[in-house]
């Protein structure tokens, strides 16, 4: 390994070593088995210059030396994935509901009936 | 890959994931990973320094990485090429001078 990279997040750094002609998508593979994060919720982007690193490129490509730091940022989970998991939890917990209704509804009728051909 | 990688912590609690074999390069963290007995730092690889500040502890990392990367073949190198020894410029190993009395006192504790 002819150089590292230290990638930052939070208080954590990660010293990675690694090649020149690597490419970036590697080095996020190295990282995905450090912190459990799919590589396409990874990005990396170089320091001071603010430059977001491409998957498809090598770390030489773009002027990423030996010692660089690299920031790490992570994706969010999408507000519209929650609002979707809500809905349909919530849709569940209401045809429950229904089904519970219909079910007493259907024994309090049967008793009246019950009572009424006792008469 | 967890097993190749330790984490060291310094007195503000920044962590440092560095592997193995880098750490190594310091005697002490050698002996805390590999002395015998179920020690919390063989366990789970954290190390904890509470008296090396994280501007010093990140210096360190990047000392054990030149090291593994230039020092261990360094002699096999010069004695190669020992007519055209490079200038160490681009090899040198590049100390602040404010940081140089607190590495040393840090140096002298993990025996690098």
């Amino acid at each position: 390994m002819a150089m590292y990279i230290r990638v930052k997040r939070n208080k954590t750094t990660y010293f990675l070593q690694c090649d020149p002609t690597d490419k970036v998508l590697q080095i996020k593979e190295k990282l995905q088995t450090l912190i459990d994060q799919p590589v396409t919720d990874q990005r990396l982007i170089l320091m001071p210059v603010e430059k977001v690193l491409d998957d498809s490129k090598t770390l030489a490509d773009q002027q990423v030396e030996n010692d660089a730091v690299v920031a790490l940022t992570l994706r969010k989970v999408s507000e519209l994935l929650l609002i979707k998991e809500f809905v349909e939890f919530s849709l569940e917990e209401t045809l429950d509901e229904i089904e519970f209704l219909t079910i007493e509804a259907a024994s309090i009728v049967n008793f009246e009936s019950f009572v009424i051909a006792d008469f | 890959m967890s097993g190749e990688t330790v984490k060291l912590i310094s007195a503000e609690g920044f962590e440092f994931v560095i592997d193995k074999k880098a750490a190594c390069v310091s005697k002490t963290i050698h002996n805390m990973l590999t002395s015998p007995g179920s020690f919390a730092e063989r366990e789970h690889g954290e190390v904890t320094f509470p008296e090396i500040s994280t501007t010093i502890l990140e210096k360190i990392c990047q000392y054990f990485h030149w090291s593994l990367q230039y020092a261990s073949h360094r002699c096999a190198y010069l004695c190669k090429l020992h007519l055209s020894v490079p200038s160490g410029k681009e090899t040198e190993f590049h100390i602040e001078p404010e940081l140089t009395l607190e590495l040393m006192m840090a140096a002298n504790y993990l025996h690098t």
